[in-house]
């Protein structure tokens, strides 16, 4: 064989065998993020099964006890969906689901004017109601309005009384039946999701995604560090219940559960295993940096010392948004861009 | 090149900023009578807006700023005004002065109507044609104005649909093309698509001058949005599409009217995925039989026969989305990275320029 040829054949084999690596990692990282956020929404389906029969025993019998209790499931399931909520393709996208789990923002409250039309109604609140009242009834916001909006519950239609408890049932029904839906969908979704190159540059512009809203969104415009300047807390979400931290820090650890392993599988078939060695780190940075996951976002703007710890965590998420939105989404060829990202 | 938004003006003020050009020495000259000038929308580094005006020879002949983003624009013929329109739910679109850039009008949308980011023009300059929605009600419409009464709103046609999009006049200088992309949204849900298991899309032909619908041509599937058209000299119309449905779904995303209905064009497997089910502007040759069709989403333009469907050129450039016809027959490609690109039926894309700006979607 001719030097020339033996060199062409062998380029071609190396050309070969890489684009068959990378096929092979790209279906492994499929395969690795399919499994894992199977499981977070398996998660969800739990903890909303949970938070339905937490409001089904507190609206049958009203105690602090079962009040305590109510709460806490609603948190855990709001927590679950945080892990999860980075997903924006698939099953999720069917009839909005993401967007029944959580509407946010609401620049309108439109949450409260929609929750008051539907406890002042004379008939109780059924879940067919729910389920044709649009994304602003029908998931956590309005469950959260129910049990933590301080005018609502200085208010006589405050639970326990039967027009906020008929809705609280309605719509926890409504959330767990969308959560064991979606579990389940997500499940048969699997040889679609395999099979389909695009949906490895979909899941890895969802966690870029992910990451641009946290960090913009949800901390530096509620910081002031945006626009105005001002501070605002009823700009982020969760801000009711005071967990607006607590879903960041949920949303974090969802991402680095759920979407960085796969990321890592592909940083590395690439030779960037140092690049996603950093990316663990700084999750590992982030998730250690939380010493606020408590502090309501309201408390956290007003007071300069505890301003300062957000600030450190913000700087935090800031670099990690960085090397993956960047630097990772570089090295694999992925853009976020100002067009594609636009929809129009 | 990091340029923050006070630079780009002194810069731009001074004339010390031009367009990179990479290999040439002035850019192409747009096909037909047409201003010499290339204009767009575009997103500044800092995070601000404005829409920008730049000549052959690279220079920026002007920028404006605006409080939001801009979408696509229009030329108001015969005279030397320039439009540009808000992104969706648009309140305003603006009127300047196509050689200075100055501002002459901002125009709001009426109580309960927003705008969709598309107008044009009557031949002789008068009307304006501008789609619209009535958004508590979901109804799609062209909102009427006359240029020579300050843009005076002055008639209403409605579209019998939901979620209008672009505009564009047939050469016939009576017919009025939309393409309607069926969805339904309400500025108090974001851009939350509020029907995809109903939407009704379809491509709409209307009397200019009476609003009456001549013709409404469903896609093939209710899920593929008719939101882009095109139409060359000689009258063949153009829509493209982007597909609502599943990614692992791959359905045609452009079609050309013929004989009372829509010819579909779909490409082989690789260059559909490469589309990723989103096309952000079509726009066919006048001088030939060529048309162009971006996807930012995809970062994919291609160049395909329109009597055929025959692909003949595709090109990977990140974020594409603009696109205007050249003299020689070959097209502009603009892309929210600033880059300019010159595609053709023979040659591979040519790299032209970059500016640091993001170019939204189309180049008016």
């Amino acid at each position: 064989m001719h030097t020339m040829t033996r060199i062409l054949c062998a380029s071609a084999l190396a050309l070969c065998s890489s684009l068959a690596l990378a096929g092979t990692a790209d279906r492994q990282a499929r395969q690795q993020w399919h499994q894992a956020i199977g499981e977070g929404y398996q998660a969800l389906a739990v903890a909303s099964g949970q938070l339905q029969s937490a409001a089904d025993d507190y609206c049958t019998t009203a105690n602090d006890s079962n009040r305590t209790t109510l709460n806490k499931a609603w948190q855990r399931a709001f927590l679950a969906w945080q892990q999860v909520r980075f997903v924006d393709f698939g099953p999720v996208e069917q009839n909005n689901l993401s967007w029944q789990f959580q509407f946010w923002p609401d620049p309108k409250n439109l949450i409260a004017k929609k929750a008051n039309a539907l406890m002042g109604m004379e008939q109780p609140v059924t879940t067919e109601q729910v389920a044709q009242s649009g994304v602003a009834v029908q998931g956590f916001p309005m469950l959260e309005y129910l049990l933590y909006d301080t005018r609502h519950l200085n208010s006589d239609h405050a639970l326990p009384a039967s027009g906020a408890c008929n809705l609280l049932q309605a719509v926890s029904q409504h959330l767990r039946s969308n959560s064991e839906t979606l579990a389940a969908n997500w499940r048969s979704f699997e040889s679609r999701y395999l099979d389909t190159d695009a949906y490895r540059d979909a899941t890895i512009r969802a966690g870029m995604g992910a990451l641009e809203i946290l960090e913009e969104r949800r901390l530096a415009q509620p910081m002031g560090l945006r626009g105005n300047g001002k501070r605002n807390a009823y700009i982020t979400d969760a801000w009711r219940s005071g967990q607006s931290m607590k879903a960041v820090e949920a949303t974090v650890t969802g991402l680095k559960q759920r979407f960085l392993p796969g990321l890592t599988t592909l940083l590395t078939a690439e030779e960037h295993a140092a690049l996603a060695g950093r990316i663990q780190k700084q999750f590992d940075e982030v998730l250690e940096n939380f010493p606020v996951a408590d502090l309501p976002m309201t408390t956290a703007i007003q007071q300069d010392d505890q301003f300062r710890v957000i600030q450190s965590l913000y700087v935090d998420v800031s670099q990690l948004a960085t090397m993956v939105n960047n630097e990772a989404a570089v090295a694999l060829g992925v853009v976020r861009g100002f067009n594609s990202s636009d929809g129009d | 090149m990091a340029l923050d938004r006070r630079q780009f003006l002194q810069a731009t003020l001074a004339g010390g900023l031009g367009i990179t050009l990479s290999g040439c020495s002035l850019l192409p000259q747009k096909s037909g009578p047409q201003p010499a000038r290339y204009s767009g929308a575009v997103g500044l580094p800092d995070g601000s807006f404005g829409v920008s005006a730049f000549g052959r020879s690279g220079q920026i002949l002007w920028q404006s700023p605006v409080a939001t983003r801009c979408h696509s624009g229009c030329n108001r013929p015969a005279h030397g005004d320039i439009l540009f329109f808000e992104r969706r739910p648009g309140w305003s679109f603006y009127v300047f002065d196509g050689n200075t850039g100055k501002r002459l009008y901002q125009i709001k949308a009426d109580e309960g109507e927003h705008f969709v980011g598309h107008g044009v023009f009557s031949p002789d300059g008068r009307w304006l044609y501008a789609t619209a929605s009535r958004y508590e009600q979901g109804q799609g419409m062209v909102a009427v104005y006359d240029a020579e009464r300050d843009y005076r709103r002055v008639n209403t046609f409605d579209l019998g649909g939901t979620g209008p999009h672009q505009i564009t006049l047939h050469p016939d200088g009576h017919t009025l093309v939309v393409g309607l992309g069926g969805i339904l949204t309400h500025p108090d849900y974001d851009r939350i698509k509020l029907n995809l298991s109903t939407m009704k899309p379809a491509l709409l032909l209307l009397d200019r001058h009476n609003g009456q619908v001549l013709a409404r041509l469903a896609p093939r599937h209710h899920q593929q949005s008719a939101r882009h058209v095109d139409v060359s000299p000689s009258g063949k119309v153009y829509v493209a599409y982007q597909y609502q449905g599943p990614l692992y779904e791959r359905p045609a995303l452009l079609a050309r009217l013929e004989n009372g209905a829509l010819r579909e064009y779909r490409f082989d497997d690789d260059t559909q995925a490469a589309l990723a089910n989103y096309i952000a502007s079509v726009i066919a040759h006048p001088d030939n039989d060529l048309v162009a069709a971006a996807s930012p989403v995809g970062g994919t333009a291609i160049i395909f026969r329109g009597s055929t469907g025959e692909l003949v050129n595709r090109a990977s450039i990140t974020d594409c989305a603009g696109i205007q016809a050249l003299a020689g027959g070959d097209f502009l490609i603009s892309s929210g990275q600033g880059q300019l690109v010159q595609l053709g039926a023979a040659q591979p894309a040519r790299k032209l320029a970059s500016l640091p700006v993001y170019w939204d979607h189309h180049l008016v």
